[in-house]
């Protein structure tokens, strides 16, 4: 039961991280039809947010809370110089968000020297609860990405701004001619996705530690959750992450069952998710969420 | 065509005017460092190929300063018989394949006399043959390793498994009561292999291991493997996961409350650099075993880490034993020695000869000495514990024998 209990726990700090990267770039992914392959460095970017903070001897709580805004200005600045001439040609729009990227990690790279550096949580440890220990930071995780995907969700449908992103997605000329204005909607989009990649690097990077390829590791789990969700919706992509997130400690405790550690090293557990989340996306084409409304 | 960038001709210019004001030169696209003075017979040329650029930068760096650095102490004291040694450096931007290239050119264009460099097991293998087999040069290995490298030609400076576990995990059985071992493992052959060793070692002195598992390299999350070193009584974790899988990995196991029950870890790598990579309570209590700590009770290894960090003020790139800069100072003072008993023959085989039986009275850590016939050192060992940042000296081995390439 303890173990149960446990896993629940471990799988669930895992998948939210895996939803806060997603949703990210599932905002702009699906809102937009831009893959920003850019968007591990803007994790990045929220990460090295933090670090600075704690470089300047400010306090890193300070520092998590202003990286979602410093990204997000960031990730505007880049919609307007470069992704704004794009949006006729999607796949450049790609080439070109990966170029951004490489920009940044090997800036970022340059900056910390190529070197690891370890960034403490603001609230650190581990509490007890009938004799199974927690992590405090995991557990401020998981609710921040709780509050965070409730907060998107209700932009997204509750809100004017939110109706007139869904609207534009649907049907940009008809939104324009309606007087709406996708270029500010489209920036605000983009914004909005940065910031949350943003936001998803300073809470992790107390996990990971610092380093230039911290974004990079999550990219193409990432892509896979997108997939798997379907785009479209801002709902699809972050349920795949919570799926992919699961699988990967998930199918790390499936070695726990007696014989299987044998048969399946760890390595072969991770090759198992993409053989999964493909068989699935095999399966359901245009992911799980559009596929169930169509 | 109206192109503004921030790089100008004259800030370009400028930029390299201070290269070139630090004695540097650019042949081809690799970095020349020339002596201050000359020799009739001209410079000794001494080549390093390793990681500037790419992931392993930190190390490369490390590497590199320790390179301009024991060069500069052989040059100040009028070189190697009366001979200055220059330095050529080729960036292997920690990726084989590009290194091959550049050390292809080391060999061909500047025709140097030996090569020093490589730090990942991978990289030496790529380079060791252009180098010692169709380059025909003496080559050089500094980093800590796995062992098993016995080419002809080619001297590790390094420690090798034996030297690194042969004490240590006696001690952790025999003083320390640890019973229950834990080998998780980034997967690759420096893990694999070492592994091997420690288990015969841990079952030689009764321990047990009980389990053994190998990662991706970057991998995630551990919340399954922490969990089962918490049920299954494990008492010491011997680490070789490394970054950037490492970090979760050690938080995970802290977070799972394993240090508080009394568990323990080492890690054979960890040095003054790992305060910066792994979080200060993690580290706290982890034991490490490597050929020099900064503590160490040697007055010729204090003085030689002042002088690095005079030549370097403050450097991110420090002068520690996993970094491979130990083992790089180690093979350039090997390389003197040898140039003095040939009495300044630079030939490939009359070097190799003299540096198989190669000795120095002092270095990093103490002195070394080559075991003839088998391209290892003899060095002194130190085991260490992590106290709030300082690596706390437990014991100190002296001239521990490399054990390998015997027979």
């Amino acid at each position: 039961m303890d173990d149960a209990i446990k896993l629940v726990f471990d799988v669930a700090a895992f998948a939210s991280i895996m939803v806060l990267v997603v949703s990210g770039l599932a905002v702009i992914a699906s809102l937009m039809g831009i893959f920003n392959l850019g968007h591990g460095e803007f994790v990045l970017l929220g990460a090295y947010t933090v670090f600075l903070f704690r470089e300047w001897g400010l306090p890193i709580w300070l520092g998590m809370m202003v990286a979602p805004l410093v990204v997000g200005a960031f990730g505007a600045g880049v919609e307007r110089t470069v992704i704004r001439r794009l949006y006729a040609q999607p796949v450049i729009a790609m080439l070109a968000t990966y170029a951004i990227g490489l920009i940044i990690r090997e800036i970022v790279r340059g900056l910390i020297g190529g070197k690891y550096y370890a960034i403490e949580e603001p609230l650190s440890g581990a509490f007890q609860m009938g004799g199974i220990s927690f992590s405090v930071w995991r557990t401020v995780i998981i609710c921040a990405t709780v509050v965070t995907m409730v907060g998107a969700w209700m932009f997204l449908t509750r809100s004017r701004t939110g109706l007139q992103i869904r609207g534009a997605l649907e049907n940009a000329a008809l939104a324009r001619a309606s007087g709406v204005s996708t270029a500010r909607l489209y920036a605000l989009t983009f914004a909005m996705g940065a910031a949350l990649a943003g936001l998803a690097g300073a809470l992790m990077v107390p996990l990971f530690s610092l380093s230039a390829d911290l974004g990079v590791r999550f990219l193409v789990q990432a892509f896979l959750s997108v997939m798997l969700g379907g785009i479209g919706t801002f709902g699809g992509p972050v349920v795949g992450g919570a799926m992919i997130g699961s699988m990967v400690p998930g199918f790390q405790w499936l070695r726990e069952i007696p014989g299987v550690a044998e048969q399946v090293s760890p390595v072969v557990a991770e090759v198992l998710v993409f053989v999964t989340a493909l068989i699935i996306v095999k399966f359901w084409p245009n992911g799980l969420i559009s596929a169930g409304r169509k | 065509m109206a192109i503004h960038s921030g790089m100008t001709r004259r800030t370009f210019l400028r930029g390299t005017s201070v290269l070139a004001a630090a004695g540097w030169t650019a042949v081809g696209t690799s970095w020349v460092l020339s002596p201050e003075w000359a020799h009739a017979a001209g410079p000794i040329k001494m080549g390093i190929a390793t990681d500037i650029t790419g992931a392993i930068a930190p190390g490369g760096n490390s590497n590199w300063q320790t390179a301009q650095f024991a060069v500069k102490q052989i040059n100040d004291a009028g070189g190697i018989l009366g001979r200055p040694v220059e330095l050529i450096l080729e960036d292997t931007a920690s990726d084989p394949g590009t290194a091959v290239g550049n050390v292809r050119r080391l060999i061909q264009q500047a025709k140097v006399d030996v090569v020093l460099g490589g730090i990942t097991s991978a990289m030496r293998e790529a380079i060791k043959n252009p180098i010692v087999r169709r380059g025909k040069t003496l080559y050089i290995y500094p980093q800590l390793y796995e062992g098993q490298e016995c080419t002809p030609h080619l001297y590790c400076t390094g420690p090798t498994p034996f030297q690194q576990c042969g004490a240590l995990l006696p001690y952790l059985i025999k003083e320390k009561g640890m019973k229950r071992f834990a080998m998780p493992s980034a997967n690759y052959i420096w893990p694999q292999l070492l592994n091997k060793w420690a288990r015969r070692v841990i079952e030689e002195n009764g321990g047990e291991v009980v389990m053994e598992e190998y990662f991706p390299l970057d991998q995630l999350e551990y919340s399954a493997t922490v969990a089962k070193i918490m049920s299954d009584g494990v008492d010491h974790v011997f680490n070789t996961v490394i970054p950037p899988g490492l970090q979760a990995f050690t938080k995970q196991l802290y977070e799972a409350g394993y240090h508080d029950k009394g568990g323990t870890l080492s890690c054979v790598y960890y040095d003054e650099n790992s305060v910066n990579y792994v979080a200060p309570r993690e580290l706290e209590g982890v034991y490490s075993c490597v050929d020099m700590f900064h503590t160490v009770e040697d007055p010729f290894t204090h003085q030689l880490i002042a002088d690095y960090n005079k030549m370097w003020p403050d450097t991110p790139y420090l002068f520690t034993a996993g970094t491979a800069a130990t083992g790089m100072y180690r093979g350039i003072k090997f390389y003197e020695a040898a140039v003095i008993e040939t009495n300044g023959d630079l030939s490939r085989e009359a070097t190799s000869a003299a540096i198989d039986h190669a000795m120095i009275e002092q270095g990093p850590g103490g002195g070394a000495r080559m075991v003839p016939g088998t391209g290892h050192c003899e060095m002194n060992m130190y085991i260490a514990q992590s106290k709030s940042g300082v690596w706390n000296i437990i014991q100190a081995d002296q001239a521990v024998d490399p054990k390998e390439c015997i027979g």
